[in-house]
């Protein structure tokens, strides 16, 4: 069932509307006014995913909406279009609902800074390139988007450009997507050479009879683009780094929607995932360390940013680890409930930093259950989603996430996913308890001027806060198994449609209980520890300074790239530029010109003004030429 | 045809032969002009012989325009030479080297 739609354009065109509306007039409009026009461009593109859902037609409907065609050139044409199926829908549907909530919260979050205009115009910006890449057709629409979101989340994460730490934060998030961008490049053009199309259809029919060489080739090159784009080992080192971004940046771009665009690419690709085993386990395990490597890693951060930020990093390991082992739906179902949970911590981070007048020392904080009680109760229950406690989001998910791992027969990664969930439960009640139980931390910066007293009275701030953690709680509820199990009716036709994807049904298991288990007693770890009175609180809140040691650094991967990579090429350039550019490239000039001044010196003697010596110059040379014919006739 | 086109040819060569060495060792501007005119007038003459000996009448033309070329720049020559002598009192070619780059 397929029809042609222009809504699909509208979600895509109103954001980058409001974009233009709000950058060229964001000198001039109030803040009340900017906000309102690029909040409104997103409701709208939000309700237009409404529409298109509606007219979608049933879980297997596929609306379309070309675009425009690029070429012929040399015989190859592309043709770029838009594509509505459920799995793009799917996506499309948190990108500009998260996107409007947190459009709403930034209004609060942004108020008086000087940027207010700029801010909006970018933030609108991301949600039209995002919902540009999870709506295109083809390989190629999916790259500009790719392009797109990634050149966004520069601007944004450098929006406070005077500060040179967000600035390099910047660089270094672009850089290291740009790396995964060549990957997504190479791939794409192996995929025309073969397939003579990018367009997802074309491409995936003449996936199955492909070379599988050239199928695994492509899988691991696309692995390239999500592992940067998503933060997965190795290229997950910018995540942290972006932090720098203003709040709700980091919860709509770093945590919600851009971050799983590399689970977007991998699920999109299934047939690609399915045709080549060794490119799928790739996936499932990068996923799954990466899991591993960022819970750990939260355990000791003390930047309350930072530890959502390695939780990211994790928590879209879990999705990748299920997209790898081919259980598409629970990866999705993931994203979408992590999306609701993790942007409401975010937010409600950006609370409490306001509150304290920009700190974000987690050891200096404490007891702000007392002085926070809306935010306390809301936190509360995102970080049982997150934790995974039942019947929140994230037990459903998790739960489908590690019943697919399992199901595939990987058993080493299953049992990783579980200890995963227990130490997610571990840092995520570590940072809850420094922040919202226990004493205040009056020393060091505790209170900050300009701190906002009445935060919590900003309605527009608390209260996309209390929806994303009512979803949190609520969001899982899509999918219980045997009951609702909506994810899987409407998600697996669209990928039925391209490949024949293995059906994990999600179902009540006693590992459901084994992981909660395992859950439950991370957290109670971390609450006796951090507790009120617990000893490692203790600790750590009478330290000063950066607490060092291998989880605090990350296991020590940014010095590692800072001496292996960044130094050399540092290196390397400004030798270049010191010594290569003057006396190389610059001294050939130099030398060719010096050469041409001498040369002309030598000659212009002759050119003496004496009449005579022109006169035997002509004749020698008429006698040169006459020479030459006579000699070269013969 | 009395004489052979060879006996033309050869007088068209000592003629402009006598220019071109003229040329190149006299130094008073209106010999040198002079001898420009001897090796138009052998240019002109190997022209001529040629045409007859071919039976063709593109050599008389050729002549013809050579004459008036000639003409014409014996006129421009002339008159530079005069101006040369008036403004600098010079018959030696090597006292006016107007033409230093």
């Amino acid at each position: 069932m397929e029809s042609t739609t222009p809504v699909l354009l509208l979600i895509v065109a109103l954001p980058l509307a409001g974009s233009l509306i709000t950058a060229a007039n964001r000198n001039r409009w109030k803040e009340g006014t900017l906000a309102r026009v690029a909040s409104t461009a997103v409701a709208l593109s939000f309700a237009a995913t409404l529409v298109a859902l509606g007219l979608q037609g049933g879980a297997g409907g596929v609306l379309r909406f070309p675009l425009v065609t690029w070429g012929p050139a040399g015989g190859f044409e592309l043709s770029l279009g838009l594509l509505g199926d459920s799995i793009s829908l799917w996506w499309a549907l948190v990108v500009t609902g998260v996107g409007f909530l947190i459009h709403v919260y930034s209004s609060g979050y942004m108020h008086g800074d000087p940027g207010f205009g700029r801010y909006y115009a970018k933030l609108n910006y991301f949600v039209f390139a995002m919902s540009l890449l999870v709506l295109s057709d083809n390989y190629v629409g999916l790259l500009i988007g790719w392009a797109n979101v990634g050149l966004a989340s520069f601007m944004l994460i450098g929006f406070w450009n005077q500060r040179a730490e967000a600035a390099a934060a910047a660089m270094k998030a672009f850089v290291m997507n740009v790396i995964g961008e060549i990957g997504l490049i190479l791939g794409t053009l192996l995929l025309i050479v073969h397939a003579g199309s990018a367009e997802f259809d074309t491409v995936f029919a003449a996936v199955r009879s492909a070379e599988p060489a050239l199928v695994t080739s492509v899988g691991l090159l696309f692995l390239v683009a999500a592992v940067a784009k998503s933060a997965q080992l190795p290229l997950h080192t910018w995540l942290p780094d972006a932090m720098q971004g203003p709040t709700p940046v980091s919860a709509l771009i770093h945590a919600a929607t851009m971050v799983t665009a590399g689970v977007y690419l991998v699920v999109r690709s299934a047939p690609i995932y399915l045709a080549s085993e060794t490119a799928a386990l790739t996936v499932a395990y990068v996923g799954g360390l990466s899991a591993l490597f960022g819970a750990v890693v939260a355990l000791r951060q003390p930047d309350i940013k930072k530890v959502l930020a390695f939780s990211t990093m994790s928590q879209v390991g879990y999705m990748m680890m299920a997209a790898g082992a081919g259980a598409y739906t629970a990866a999705m179902f993931h994203f979408m409930t992590h999306a609701f949970f993790k942007a409401a911590l975010f937010l409600a981070a950006g609370i409490v930093i306001h509150y304290l007048g920009g700190e974000q020392d987690i050891r200096r904080m404490g007891s702000l259950r007392e002085r926070l009680p809306v935010v306390y109760w809301l936190a509360l229950f995102s970080v049982l989603a997150l934790a995974g406690a039942p019947p929140l989001a994230g037990f459903f998910s998790k739960e489908e996430i590690l019943h697919g791992v399992k199901d595939a027969g990987l058993t080493g990664l299953w049992i990783l996913g579980v200890a995963v969930a227990g130490l997610t439960a571990w840092y995520m009640f570590r940072l809850f308890s420094l922040v919202f139980l226990g004493a205040a931390q009056p020393a060091g910066k505790g209170r900050r001027e300009g701190a906002d007293e009445n935060v919590e009275s900003r309605m527009e701030m608390v209260i996309p806060v209390g929806v994303l953690t009512a979803l949190s709680v609520v969001g899982g509820w899509i999918s219980i198994p045997g009951l609702t199990a909506l994810p899987e009716k409407y998600l697996l036709p669209a990928l039925q449609r391209v490949a024949d994807v293995p059906v994990h049904r999600a179902v009540w298991s006693t590992d459901a209980l084994l992981v909660t288990a395992v859950a439950a007693a991370g957290a109670v770890f971390a609450l006796s520890l951090y507790g009120a009175k617990g000893s490692w609180r203790r600790q750590e809140v009478a330290a000063r300074g950066e607490p060092g040691g291998p989880l605090y650094n990350g296991f020590y991967l940014d010095a590692l790239y800072r001496t292996a990579v960044v130094r050399p090429t540092v290196a390397v350039s400004s030798w270049v530029g010191r010594r290569m550019d003057p006396e190389g490239v610059d001294g050939i000039v130099h030398g060719i010109a010096g050469a041409v001044k001498l040369l002309g010196r030598a000659l212009a003697s002759w050119h003496a003004g004496l009449v005579r010596s022109y006169v035997f110059t002509i004749v020698l040379g008429v006698v040169g030429v006459l020479a030459y014919i006579l000699l070269a006739v013969q | 045809m009395s004489l052979s086109v060879q006996g033309y040819l050869l007088l068209s060569a000592v003629i402009s032969a006598i220019g071109l060495l003229g040329l190149l060792v006299r130094r008073n501007p209106l010999i040198m002009l002079m001898s420009v005119e001897l090796m138009w007038g052998g240019g002109a003459l190997a022209f001529i012989a040629f045409a007859r000996h071919v039976g063709n009448m593109d050599g008389h033309a050729f002549a013809f325009f050579a004459m008036i070329v000639a003409a014409a720049e014996v006129a421009i020559g002339l008159a530079l030479v005069v101006a040369l002598f008036r403004g600098r009192e010079a018959v030696d070619i090597d006292d006016i080297q107007l033409l230093k780059g």
